[in-house]
């Protein structure tokens, strides 16, 4: 496998070419049997939740969902489930309904980079995202409807804004300007508080404008394009811009303008909240519901204060359902959690097939390898723990040789099964860990496991007399089993 | 609305900062918001939720105790 760029399809250009916004999005999704509007009367709580979950079941096919008769929000709009589906992500990627993981996660990476951004920058007049300003008076749990997306959560959360925030050392960078999906939960009518760690860029920017005393000034953008949902949540470097691997990734131009306080925002979105960081100030937030399925716990955490609204006419507020095992947080970022790790092993390790860290956000994931000499599949496994992303989340990483294909658990399994030995596991002690993993030994820290399930190689003395099956597989047998579906289903083959 | 279900705050900590009302302008709910804990919630929920004694004491909130901070601001 290379990571060699392609042209993109014709199909995948003609898509880039027609969706610029989440009303396109949802328009083609729509078109697609992908989106479905909830007509009837429903309570914020607990009918939002209940139904996102039920349409999220399905993570391979589950449509998006929009809510237009929520009680207490005549008029207003909320859409759930965007990127709830891998079918829904192959739509948005030109490629058809019954697409693989594996086929869309080699896609990704034939387009991952920044090096060939497609901005247009417009002026902010002409900008759709500026059809309605609003200045002062401001009240969140008005203007949106806001909803408690799981029981217990400390208030209602903004769980998939896109925010844009600059480097204060820096401000004039457009490449450190960070875009990142942040939780935010509203706390008084015009204050809110946003959870960072410092491992994040936007903590790199809260820590900095505390340091030196200066305004830290934050764009939340809201209804977004869905590839920059996409890009958003993904850990790409500090110097890279979140906008242009979004447009690269589309093959087609991304809409820019600028806010008011003077970030760089997308021109189509629906709605954008400017703020303020309060330096210094600590606020009780959570508990939420996170992605690896548990309630993080209260913490006090950065304040911010508004300062401008703009959205567009009939704005649509699209949210996000989190919860235990497959959501739409893991369908969203899935496959660009695996992108990074792939990208950045493979520069060393060309032997690397691919990289599946499609669980909770890659605490567990699957790297096949090549093994180009005994134990070398080891070497690759810390190499991972070392990349950006597995520093934190990497936990349990599971490695197979590069005849298995890591998205097929079936396949997993078999390696698990006959490859791996009790001493060809390694736990690593006491390395950092995602504060919210509630395996953590303590919140921040905790243990990380490396199962080998690759093959033997010499000089390993063991398993050399065993040779594996060649099960028929290729081509051929692709369209044998079309032909056995198809007599199963009373179809003429 | 007398104490917060979250963290029985007294009354002064409670703000009522939304009204939902229907397309007619009848009342749906309210929003309340608890400056004490931060807690936010509409009193349409379920007791479970909104009921501080009927709610699961691992989501109750003591304000005496220290909770973790995130990037401690240095004094």
């Amino acid at each position: 496998m290379s990571n060699d760029k392609k042209e993109l399809s014709a199909n995948a250009l003609a898509v880039a070419k027609r969706i610029g916004s989440l009303r396109d999005f949802l328009e083609f999704l729509e078109e697609n049997g992908q989106c479905i509007t909830w007509e009837d009367e429903i309570y914020p709580e607990p009918d939002v939740r209940n139904i996102a979950a039920a349409a999220g079941r399905d993570a391979n096919n589950g449509p998006a969902v929009i809510f237009n008769n929520i009680a207490g929000y005549p008029g207003k709009k909320l859409v759930l489930g965007v990127h709830g589906s891998f079918t829904n992500i192959a739509l948005l990627l030109g490629y058809p309904k019954g697409t693989t993981i594996k086929e869309l996660f080699y896609d990704i990476i034939s387009r991952w980079g920044a090096d060939k951004p497609l901005l247009d920058f417009i002026e902010p007049e002409d900008a759709p995202i500026n059809e309605n300003r609003i200045t002062e008076n401001f009240n969140l749990y008005e203007l949106l409807p806001l909803y408690r997306i799981n029981e217990y959560d400390g208030g209602f959360y903004i769980g998939k804004a896109n925010v844009v925030s600059r480097d204060p050392r820096d401000p004039d960078n457009f490449d450190k300007q960070n875009v990142g999906i942040y939780r935010i939960q509203v706390q008084t009518p015009g204050e809110f508080t946003l959870l960072s760690v410092p491992a994040h860029d936007m903590g790199r920017h809260i820590m900095a404008a505390e340091e030196l005393n200066v305004p830290l000034k934050i764009s939340v953008m809201l209804g977004n394009h869905p590839a920059m949902c996409m890009f958003a949540a993904t850990p790409v470097g500090y110097e890279e811009s979140e906008f242009a691997y979004a447009s690269q990734m589309m093959g087609s131009p991304m809409r820019l303008t600028k806010s008011t306080n003077g970030m760089d925002i997308l021109a189509d979105s629906e709605m954008v909240i400017e703020a303020e960081l309060i330096n210094g100030v600590r606020s009780y937030e959570g508990p939420f519901g996170e992605f690896p399925g548990s309630y993080s716990g209260v913490r006090k955490i950065p304040r911010f204060k508004v300062t401008s609204i703009s959205h567009r006419n009939d704005p649509i507020f699209e949210n996000i359902y989190i919860g235990k095992g497959w959501t739409e947080h893991d369908t969203l970022i899935g496959l660009n959690t695996s992108a990074p790790i792939y990208a950045q092993l493979v520069q060393d390790f060309p032997e690397v097939e691919a990289v599946n860290a499609l669980y909770q956000h890659g605490l567990t994931a699957v790297i096949s390898v090549k093994n180009r000499f005994a134990g070398f599949a080891k070497s690759v496994a810390m190499r991972a723990l070392g990349t950006p992303h597995g520093t934190m989340y990497l936990k349990n990483l599971i490695m197979v040789d590069d005849d298995v294909d890591p998205f097929d658990l079936n396949q997993v399994m078999w390696a698990l099964s006959t490859r791996t030995r009790a001493d060809d596991i390694i736990v690593v002690p006491n390395m950092p860990l995602i504060p919210i993993d509630p395996a953590a030994e303590v919140a921040g820290k905790g243990h990380r496991l490396i199962i080998d399930a690759t093959s033997f190689m010499a000089p390993d003395i063991l398993g050399s007399d065993s040779k594996i099956v060649n099960a028929p597989a290729g081509p051929e047998i692709d369209e044998l089993a079309k032909i056995i579906q198809m007599l199963q289903n009373g179809e003429k083959s | 609305m007398s104490l917060c279900p979250r963290c029985q705050a007294a009354e002064e900590n409670i703000s009522n900062v939304h009204t939902g009302l229907n397309a007619k302008g009848e009342l749906v709910w309210n929003i309340f918001h608890c400056s004490a804990c931060s807690f936010s919630w509409r009193d349409s929920e379920l007791p479970t939720s909104i009921d501080y004694n009927k709610r699961e004491a691992f989501f109750r909130v003591d304000t005496n105790k220290p909770y973790p901070v995130i990037m401690p601001v240095e004094q």
